[in-house]
């Protein structure tokens, strides 16, 4: 069943980390790299999620989050028992008009004075991270302040 | 010594073909190019998610020889783990590499294409404005604290030293507050516009391979300055509503807005809910009520938000409910409710009601005033007398003609016309001066008693010219300080009767003009009363609701009797035998 909610658009945002690096796509992957004269860096959409009542409170604000071209969705699933993060084809979109929570697709996004932090909803502890330095793929990692980046820094196209 | 270029080409061939042969199986899987500087030390890794996770065999290759690239750390061109090393770069270098990606079942490539020029950032005024001699494009928002990062991606073995950091190919002292170095970064506090520009950060390189030389590597960096794009944790805010309550009545439809300015930067929900629930999925099966599309205009600096709900028919239970906009963390409600009885225009329409009515009767009575009390004195009439001590209903006052002089219009009046109707007809008893008072008794005297006997005082005016104005003058001087001792003393009603139109009332005595002026006068016209006189004529209707309301009957008693004079020395009055006196 679809019906028509409130936001016409998602938000759409940069995403970049503190090390001056962004989410870029390379092949059907999201990595961060270096932005450089030539990096494209993806347009993320973002919809709110507007089923509330359903979810976790004080975590942040659910959200489904995907990428304007290709569009696609971030997607946290359990591959050999681990959950990893993929690129759906299904569009936020449809997640935001989808009747129930889609659990799978959401993140919990959780503001930090300019950071942000994505949480998954299906596995609550993983979070969406980056390795710190260089070029590194997105995935999910439940090792926050180690090696890896959780914090994000969304940015408002110019 | 000199290989034989046949020879070369052959060898060439061969191994391009050994190349082709090991990647013929293998996917292209992507093809990068680099432009690095002579000099330089230069890594690469080989990695694409999620192909080099987990078990597999990464091979390097120089297009140009197609042979895979040495592991031996002390060459200057070798391959550690997944990563080439180029410790340092030479012109010679240029050119295509391949890093082939082996899995038990795959096979990929990735082609990287290297090309190497003498350009060095701060060297070479002529190339400073040139944008690919940055090697990296990076950011800071104004305002904000933020650093720059000197990307230096190298494999563990190598050691990075000394990391040095020039602004305009100036060196950045390392004791300014403003630029703070730590580790691979600069930190930058208090952004300002002038921060933007060109940095360069060098480095020392150590590798094992060759432990004494000390590599450099210099990056240079492009630094935007951009506006604040941050989100700030201001909170939106709600405009409208403001916990407010709506009249509305039942079954109306109704549509609200929520009104809503937040950041660019937030990214919030916005939403009405119902009972903890969005009203769309609260509704989902009526979809009563319903949330809106939402709109936005955009500001410099805020994002003005309006999404409304809308009530298909707002319905008894819906009143009293906290319908809640919500806009991240705030939230404002509305509430519906009943509306108030209108009082204000119930009251209105009742006031506007009675003056209408009000009016109407007023109207209605003035115009028909005297048939109204007339027919209320004949309707509800007392057979009882009241006992006030009066004799007579009223005294007839008239100018008496001088001895001999015709005025015949007034005698008829007086008394022919008078007697008739509110005597014979009406039932009334007159007191007229020469017809009821005592031959050889005096006026002053005959006025002055009967006057007081009497409830009204009918005067009679006859203002023609030449007639009697004169004596009109005359009699009353006569008569008038016992009529107007009366008057005053009894607070007598005075029946003014005028015999024709009175052309100037100003030539008539003061005391005539105010009598007239207060009590009105009623006018007579011989011509219109050539008929036999009748009381339900309107002269004799305005001489009747003027008298007093008579309390006994006078009709069929009074009109089968001849008419005789009465007196005033009785208590009440009785018709008595006697002639007619003048």
């Amino acid at each position: 069943m679809s019906k028509e909610l409130s936001m016409a658009l998602p938000f759409y945002r940069h995403v970049s980390d503190l090390n001056q690096r962004v989410w870029v796509l390379q092949g059907q992957t999201l990595i961060m790299a270096p932005r450089k004269a030539n990096t494209v860096p993806v347009i993320v959409g973002l919809y709110p999620c507007p089923h509330l009542e359903t979810l976790e409170k004080d975590r942040g604000k659910p959200m489904y989050l995907g990428l304007q071209e290709p569009q696609c969705s971030l997607l946290c699933t359990k591959i050999g028992g681990q959950p990893v993060l993929q690129l759906n084809e299904r569009t936020i979109r449809n997640l935001y008009h989808y009747p129930e929570p889609e659990k799978p697709f959401l993140f919990y996004h959780n503001e930090v004075g300019s950071t942000s932090t994505f949480e998954s909803a299906a596995f609550l502890g993983w979070f969406i991270a980056a390795d710190s330095t260089g070029q590194s793929p997105v995935v999910m990692t439940q090792e926050v302040g180690k090696t890896f980046v959780t914090e994000f820094v969304l940015t408002t196209l110019s | 010594m000199r290989t034989p270029a046949p020879l070369l080409c052959a060898l060439s061939l061969a191994l391009r073909a050994t190349v082709t042969a090991t990647a013929g199986a293998c996917k292209d899987l992507i093809s990068q190019n680099k432009i690095v500087r002579v000099g330089q030390p230069f890594a690469w890794n080989c990695t694409y998610f999620p192909l080099t996770y987990g078990d597999v065999h990464v091979t390097w290759y120089r297009a140009s020889s197609g042979t895979p690239l040495p592991r031996n750390i002390s060459k200057r061109i070798h391959q550690e783990h997944t990563w080439m090393l180029i410790l340092p770069l030479t012109d010679r270098d240029s050119g295509m590499y391949q890093c082939v990606i082996t899995h038990s079942r795959s096979c990929h490539i990735i082609h990287v294409n290297l090309t190497v020029k003498k350009i060095y950032p701060c060297v070479g005024s002529r190339n400073r404005s040139l944008n690919f001699l940055y090697d990296y494009d990076q950011i800071l928002h104004l305002g904000n604290s933020e650093s720059l990062n000197c990307h230096m991606h190298f494999p563990d073995s190598c050691r990075v030293q000394s990391i040095r950091w020039y602004k305009d190919c100036e060196e950045i002292p390392s004791e300014q507050q403003k630029f703070i170095p730590w580790e691979t970064k600069l930190f930058v506090h208090n952004v300002s516009a002038e921060d933007g520009g060109k940095y360069t950060c060098t480095a020392r390189l150590v590798h094992p391979g060759n432990p004494g030389k000390r590599y450099v590597l210099v990056q240079s960096i492009r630094v935007d300055i951009l506006e604040s794009g941050r989100p700030g944790g201001k909170i939106p805010k709600i405009i409208y509503p403001r916990n407010n309550s709506i009249e509305v009545r039942p079954g109306s439809t109704l549509i609200v807005d929520c009104n809503i300015t937040d950041t660019k930067e937030n990214t919030n929900l916005r939403c009405w809910t119902v009972n903890n629930t969005m009203v769309d999925n609260y509704y989902s099966d009526s979809k009563r009520v319903q949330e809106g599309i939402e709109t936005n205009i955009s500001f410099q600096d805020h994002i003005f938000y309006t999404v409304n709900i809308t009530f298909r028919e707002v319905k008894m239970e819906d009143y009293g409910l906290p319908f809640i906009c919500h806009a991240g963390v705030s939230a404002a409600y509305i509430m519906l409710r009943l509306p108030a009885p209108d009082v204000q225009a119930y009251l209105i329409g009742v006031f506007v009601a009675l003056t209408v009515v009000v009016t109407l009767v007023l109207v209605i009575y003035s115009s028909f005033k005297v048939d109204i009390v007339l027919w209320y004195r004949s309707a509800f009439h007392s057979k009882e007398t009241k006992e006030d001590g009066k004799l007579y209903d009223a005294y007839v006052l008239y100018p008496r003609p001088e001895e001999g002089s015709p005025c015949h219009r007034m005698d008829r009046l007086v008394l022919k016309l008078l007697p008739e109707v509110l005597e014979r007809q009406c039932g009334y008893k007159l007191f007229i001066l020469g017809r009821d008072g005592f031959p050889g008794q005096a006026v002053a005297s005959v006025i002055d008693e009967n006057v007081r006997l009497c409830r009204r005082l009918i005067f009679v005016l006859d203002p023609e010219p030449g007639s009697s104005s004169a004596a009109l003058l005359q009699s009353l001087s006569e008569e008038q300080i016992a009529v107007y001792s009366a008057l005053i003393r009894d607070g007598m009603e005075v029946i003014l009767i005028e015999l024709e139109t009175v052309a100037d009332y100003g030539a008539l005595p003061q005391s005539i003009q105010y009598i007239r002026q207060k009590h009105g006068a009623v006018r007579w016209r011989e011509d219109a009363m050539a008929q036999s006189p009748s009381a339900k004529t309107r002269f004799w209707k305005e001489v009747r609701y003027r008298m007093p309301p008579r309390r006994y009957p006078p009709a069929s008693q009074s009109q089968s009797q001849r008419y005789t004079p009465s007196t005033c020395a009785a208590g009440k009055w009785q018709p008595t035998a006697g002639s007619l006196t003048h």
